[in-house]
């Protein structure tokens, strides 16, 4: 191997758009890895100073087409907080559903299409299809009824602007309601088939290495997807209102996405953070999946993101009956309307890929202050580590075959958006 | 062409070139490229009915080489960016801009040419950050190269998007579609929310969505731009009537409008 050498996996089409990987070797020792995000800046926080909350609703979310109704829903709770907004028990049940839809869309992209073929040994999930069909059939058609939930819910298969300031523009009808918990119940045996295959799989282990687990606490007994408490793997809590004294966040120069930290360490958010830290309060099939799959290399290997999605997608279809039941005994919700005109408030959602914050400070009915925190730049400094890790084994043990591809396994495991997954390595020797 | 696909899927030949296609992305949210892979069925038919040659976002190894067609989303928002534009033009017969970043600029268009965006950076960012490429303010593509065909909205539909790589496959000119909103809206037979005093931008903006917004009851933000036919002027005097300042409305129309509702409310602010 020569001297000085530069690994470069670009472009890492699409971490929130345009970036890379890049690696220096010297002498056989790692000297630097960093994330470029090379996606230009938007500056949405300034983009909705002096605007209406029903403006930053259908501005926020266009800040990422695959978690667009992560931003909704985040923003919704922030800036309902502020206003003093108190949304019924079946809003919140129809919220909970069209993130459930965006859940499993994102999660069964991401798991069947992207990773899955990296465990199986192929290129793509077409080449993986001649030996596993059967399954690529079955999860374009989960993907499909995914993306349908969210267009019933969101109005538009992206950027729709049905959800609203306390409530819905327009909601599903009961029979509509009926066929989509028919076709969830119908997608459970796939979703626990695809937790036998994760079982059979064997996980390599070069980039192992402890980290911590962020995630949001449900406000009530069970698993779920949104809070206003912040759980730490080391047991401890935080209320979301403080974020910014638990998150620091850092601009570096190699990336438009900022950076955050965890008690000045980089950290884990994500499917995997969230069984980890939430995985007791499971029950029914999802806890079956949990109970197989997890083992205590989970709290070092980012690999274990993709089974965590596949416990999540067991649940969400739990989970989506459920609240489809309970939506059918309760009447159409009214609208709720604000109770003030000034306020301050955040908003906490996982995000498919973890925790996202919406912070509003509204005053007098208009935005004077905002501020987003996303998954990407949370787990950012983490991938960064893992890289390091990974690179580190792979050069001390002299096992240079496929180590770009190994290398990006560890990317893709974050799930850091699709096409930064679907390939991207290029090798530059100096 | 070594080591490129020239043949169609299966191995059959169709006996005629088919068209060389690309697909970009350059500042934006992706929502463009993720609504053509959620076109799961016609996904299948474009990649047969054209030769691919570079689609990061579904597909790896793309061939940077000369294209028929391509395709780009995003705005123009970093000077690697403007140079990576220039160069897909120089390769490309036909350049489509889809999706509003790419045709009007984005909702991070929205200040356009206010002066604003140095001082908006270092509010996100801070003082002394040197980034590995220069940022530039959020713009659509033709404030640099030719675009050939537009294909509007955020993010656009697919039957618009179907309708003009159809065209192009068969070598003719994709249709201009020049109808408001309001006229989708019609054809829904939806109840126009003008006359409940809703806010509403139908009428000033271009169709292409089915009326996607007021069909669920909700006014339209604007998102697929401005309607050259629209009447501004006298929209603005209506919306003003339900209890809203010029200023506000013309805050809203600027949301999606970017650089390309410029011209159209120079005279009314
Ligand atoms: S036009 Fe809209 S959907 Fe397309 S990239 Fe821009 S923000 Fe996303
Ligand atoms: S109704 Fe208006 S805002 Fe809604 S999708 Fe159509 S153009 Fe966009």
């Amino acid at each position: 191997m020569s001297k000085t050498e530069r690994i470069e996996i670009e472009p890492l089409a699409r971490v929130e758009g345009h970036g890379g990987i890049r690696v220096e070797i010297k002498d056989n020792k790692v000297q630097n890895v960093e994330v470029r995000i090379l996606e230009g800046p938007r500056l949405f926080e300034t983009l909705v100073l002096g605007k209406t909350p029903e403006e930053d609703l259908s501005i926020v979310p266009r800040i990422c087409a695959i978690c667009n109704l992560s931003h909704k829903f985040a923003a919704l709770r922030g800036l309902e907080k502020a206003l003093g907004v108190t949304v019924p028990e079946a809003t919140q049940l129809y919220r909970e559903l069209m993130h459930h839809g965006e859940m499993l869309e994102s999660h069964s992209l991401h798991l069947y299409f992207l990773a899955l073929p990296d465990f199986l040994g192929y290129d793509n999930a077409i080449a993986m299809a001649e030996k596993y069909g059967d399954v690529v059939t079955k999860a374009l058609a989960l993907k499909k009824f995914a993306n349908k939930v969210m267009r019933i819910m969101g109005g538009r298969m992206i950027h729709g602007e049905n959800p609203i300031l306390g409530g819905f523009g327009r909601l599903p009808d009961h029979r509509t309601l009926q066929q989509l918990r028919e076709e969830a119940e119908g997608f459970l045996p796939f979703a626990m088939e695809t937790i036998d295959l994760l079982a059979s799989l064997e996980v390599p282990d070069y980039m192992e290495r402890e980290t911590r687990f962020l995630c949001l606490k449900p406000p009530h007994d069970g698993y779920g997807y949104y809070g206003d408490i912040l759980l730490a793997s080391d047991g401890k809590e935080y209320d979301v209102e403080d974020y910014k004294s638990v998150i620091s966040e850092r601009v570096v120069g190699h990336s438009f996405a900022k950076r955050g930290r965890y008690q000045d360490r980089p950290f884990t958010v994500g499917a995997i953070a969230r069984v980890l830290n939430l995985g007791d309060r499971l029950t029914g099939k999802a806890r079956e999946a949990r109970d197989r799959l997890v083992n205590e290399r989970w709290y070092r290997n980012p690999l274990y993101n993709n089974f965590a999605q596949a416990v999540e997608m067991v649940f969400s279809l739990e989970d989506m009956v459920r609240v489809i039941d309970r939506l059918l005994e309760l009447d159409q919700p009214e609208i709720a309307r604000p109770t003030r005109e000034t306020g301050v408030g955040t908003g906490g959602v996982e995000a498919p890929r973890g925790i996202l914050l919406h912070h509003y400070e509204i005053e007098n009915g208009l935005t004077v202050s905002a501020d987003i925190i996303t998954p990407t730049a949370m787990f950012l400094d983490d991938v960064e580590a893992f890289i390091r890790r990974a690179s580190e084994s792979l050069l001390s043990k002299n096992e240079l075959d496929n180590f770009e591809l190994r290398l990006e396994m560890v990317a893709r495991a974050f799930d850091p958006c699709i096409s930064c997954s679907t390939h991207l390595v290029t090798v530059e020797f100096e | 062409m070594s080591g490129t696909k020239t043949t169609t899927s299966g191995g059959e030949s169709k006996g005629r070139e088919r068209p060389r296609l690309g697909i970009y992305g350059l500042t934006g949210c992706a929502g463009d490229q993720l609504l053509l892979i959620h076109t799961e069925d016609h996904l299948l038919d474009i990649f047969e009915a054209f030769d691919v040659r570079s689609f990061v976002m579904a597909s790896s190894n793309p061939v940077e080489e000369e294209l028929d067609v391509a395709i780009v989303e995003g705005s123009v928002s970093t000077e690697e960016q403007r140079e990576h534009l220039l160069e897909i033009r120089k390769r490309a017969k036909i350049l489509v801009a889809a999706g509003n970043c790419a045709t009007a600029g984005g909702v991070q268009a929205m200040y356009a040419k206010d002066g604003s965006f140095a001082e908006r950076m270092r509010r996100v960012y801070g003082d002394d950050v040197k980034f590995v490429t220069e940022p530039i303010e959020g713009s659509p593509l033709d404030e640099f190269v030719t675009v050939d065909y537009y294909l509007p909205g955020c993010p656009i539909s697919q039957s618009q998007v179907l309708a003009l790589l159809s065209r192009l496959l068969h070598g003719e000119q994709p249709e201009p579609y020049p109808h408001p909103v309001c006229h989708e809206c019609k054809l829904r037979e939806n109840r126009c929310l003008l006359l409940d005093k809703k806010f509403c931008l139908g009428p000033v903006t271009l169709g292409g969505c089915g009326a996607a917004c007021p069909s669920n009851g909700v006014g339209c933000t604007g998102c697929w731009g401005p309607n050259p036919d629209g009447n501004f002027e006298e929209h603005f005097k209506l919306l003003q009537s339900f209890g809203m300042s010029k200023d506000e409305i013309i805050r809203r129309v600027r949301n999606y409008g970017g650089h390309k509702i410029l011209q159209y409310i120079k005279d009314l602010e």
